[in-house]
């Protein structure tokens, strides 16, 4: 009882100031080294000093002459930029996802699709990509796009958003969202959706290709349209996620011991859900399901900085936003493969690595 | 070729400046389309153009394309058809024909295309299939970045002769599109009269064979008319996957088997066909009528060289008329 009370003072009042400069100073830099390697290395070879160039004429209207072709400044600005700054921002967003599910599920396997978001958005940007071969009506302006999104983007993140607020909807009884009924509940309301999926994948003959890689991540149709709409809503929710920190320190303690310290939980899990599921969404439509990411980020950072939200959740965007961005600089250098793939062939290792470094788990209780 | 472009040349000279004053009237007005450079009319000047894709999608060019990308050995064929291999610049690490393409830089490897690598051969015209064969996000990807994409998307022999014509005007070489199609037209007319009061074999086109699931040529499919034209009745699969069961495959018999893919895997064969549990009793197995089609490539993609591989088909299913 002693103990607990000790580890509620902590949660409440945060980690030392040194301490957290350190981790974030160290998470800011590794970004913004990932940053300069991705828009500098690519497919195509563009010099650093015309890289520099470009990204100053562009983005800071310097006066400078064009030594460079327009291949090189559309190569840059239309497509390296829009896809290393997409990166940063899924990879940031489902961080910080995984870190709010996995606290407020108080389950280490939690990851930011674990109620439903991944599922439905698969099955979403599926129908979206065979809608135009099933009925050859809806192909006739294919390439048209509505805020940015094209038909695929637009179910996607429709499809993960109805499915968690379906699944929260079928777990509550008697008012109250029992963690392991949502955990249930979002596991079957999956299975179900996975079964469309599996079955349209089936019969989907040439798009296979198409749908296959969806569902493996990638950040390959990257653009500025689809980060200027999935940039605010991943940004909205970090801002009013970092500030629930202390709620998220109290959930861990479990709902009754949260309740006892004055917190409305079922409004804060509803809320809080709703955030991450948001971010998630968002992500998910303009780059498919990119696996790990979510779920190995927090935990790295709860071995190395220790449990608290007030610098976990700033953390995990960081670490989340250098990581996937150096993956997929991975993946683009590896001749396009798909990220998904990187970020488990290379981070599942470390992980491993340094869980057993740390010899334990200990920070989910 | 050089003699077309001349001959067509020196009327644009004479045109422009009626063609820059009639830019200049349609940028003040900002009138959508009724540009008189749009029309098709063959006396008046070739470009802009716009153009109307196998996607419904409109596609501008404002000066002949001199950098072509194709990102489909088929639409590359039409391109070099047509005379333009030399301005083809892009191509997919499938492309082998003609044989001067190979060496051309590769902005599609493994299916995937890779758009930095489209950037960097700056093209001015890219050919791009349908079907998902490229990607639709893709497409749009790359018509965002403002490049003219034409999808190809053949569904019969018509619609690729309607392609060779449509990359013709595209290119402003009418007369050598219309030239081939004349000659391709009369190539499948022979095939079409040599087979027209001949018994059609139900023929099952074998696309691939694993895991049980059985791929052949779709209903309504490019496969499914060509096999009709050359004198077959297509057994077919489902019109999206494809695939067809196998108590399907019992029901529908097949008299004739042709072997699509032991034209990539030397391991299939009349033998190891026979041998599959529920073939033994088709039409086809008992009379021996299995044939290897090495020359797939020909049947399956939708180019100039397409009537070659009617022609193959049509000997494959009638042998007795083509000695």
């Amino acid at each position: 009882m002693a103990r607990a009370a000790v580890a509620t003072r902590t949660y409440i009042a945060g980690p030392s100031l040194t301490r957290t400069g350190l981790v974030l100073g160290l998470g800011a830099l590794l970004l913004v080294l990932a940053l300069g390697a991705a828009v500098t290395l690519g497919s195509v070879g563009v010099g650093i000093g015309e890289t520099a160039a470009i990204l100053g004429h562009r983005l800071l209207g310097l006066p400078l002459a064009p030594t460079w072709t327009p291949a090189a400044e559309t190569i840059i600005f239309e497509l390296r930029l829009p896809r290393v700054l997409t990166s940063m921002l899924v990879g940031g967003g489902l961080a910080m996802a995984g870190t709010v599910f996995q606290a407020l599920l108080r389950n280490p396997m939690a990851d930011p699709y674990v109620i439903g978001t991944a599922a439905g958005a698969s099955l979403g940007a599926i129908l979206g990509i065979l809608a135009p071969l099933l009925l050859p009506a809806l192909a006739i302006g294919a390439g048209s796009a509505w805020l940015g999104l094209g038909a695929v983007q637009a179910a996607a993140f429709v499809g993960g958003l109805l499915t968690v607020l379906l699944v929260y909807r079928v777990a509550r009884a008697g008012g109250r969202v029992p963690v392991v009924t949502l955990l249930l509940t979002g596991y079957a309301v999956s299975s179900v959706l996975a079964a469309g999926t599996a079955l349209l994948m089936f019969s989907s003959g040439r798009a296979l290709g198409a749908i296959f890689g969806w569902l493996m991540g990638s950040l390959a149709g990257a653009s500025w349209p689809q980060l200027a709409f999935a940039a605010p809503l991943v940004l909205i929710s970090f801002a009013s996620l970092v500030v629930r920190w202390r709620v998220l320190n109290l959930l861990l303690l479990g709902d009754t011991q949260a309740m006892h310290m004055g917190i409305d939980v079922e409004r804060e899990k509803r809320r809080l859900t709703l955030l991450a599921t948001l971010a998630t969404s968002a992500a998910v439509a303009i780059s498919g399901t990119i696996g790990f990411v979510g779920l190995v980020v927090p935990h790295l950072l709860r071995l190395a900085t220790g449990p608290d939200h007030r610098l976990l959740l700033p953390a995990s965007v960081l670490y989340g936003a250098a990581l996937l961005t150096l993956a997929d600089l991975g993946a683009r250098l590896a001749g396009g493969i798909p990220v998904g793939i990187v970020t488990a062939l290379l981070g599942a290792p470390f992980f491993i690595w340094l869980l057993r470094r740390s010899g334990t788990m200990a920070a989910i209780p | 070729m050089k003699g077309n472009g001349i001959t067509l040349a020196s009327p644009h000279r004479l045109l422009s400046p009626v063609l820059l004053l009639s830019l200049a009237l349609t940028a003040c007005s900002a009138s959508p389309g009724g540009s008189p450079a749009a029309s098709p009319d063959a006396s008046q000047p070739a470009y802009p153009l716009v153009l109307t894709d196998d996607a419904g999608r409109q596609v501008t060019l404002s000066a002949r394309p001199q950098r072509i990308v194709s990102l489909a050995p088929s639409n590359t064929e039409i391109a070099c058809v047509l005379n333009a291999c030399d301005e083809v610049v892009g191509v997919t690490d499938f492309d082998d024909y003609p044989a001067v393409v190979a060496s051309r830089a590769k902005v599609v490897i493994g299916a995937q295309v890779d758009v930095e690598k489209v950037v960097a051969a700056d093209p001015d015209l890219i050919l791009a299939a349908g079907n998902e064969l490229t990607p639709s996000s893709v497409i749009r990807q790359l018509a965002e970045l403002g490049y003219p994409v034409l999808v190809l998307y053949p569904r019969d022999l018509h619609e690729v002769y309607a392609d060779i014509n449509l990359v013709g005007r595209a290119l402003h070489a009418e007369e050598k599109a219309a030239t081939v199609v004349a000659a391709l037209t009369a190539r499948e007319e022979i095939v079409a009269a040599a087979v027209a009061g001949a018994e059609r074999p139900r023929t099952l086109y074998e696309v691939a064979v694993y895991q049980g699931l059985i791929y052949t040529a779709g209903a309504d499919s490019f496969l499914a008319s060509m096999i009709s034209t050359a004198g077959g009745a297509p057994v077919v699969g489902d019109a999206l996957s494809t695939a067809i069961q196998l108590e399907a495959l019992v029901t529908a018999d097949p008299q004739l088997i042709l072997l699509g893919d032991a034209a990539y895997d030397a391991s299939i064969t009349p033998a190891s066909v026979a041998s599959r549990s529920g073939w033994s009793g088709l039409t086809a197995v008992r009379d021996g009528r299995i044939v290897l089609m090495l020359n797939d490539l020909l049947i399956t993609r939708p180019g100039p060289r397409i009537i070659d591989g009617l022609e193959a088909l049509a000997r494959a299913i009638h042998p007795e008329l083509f000695s």
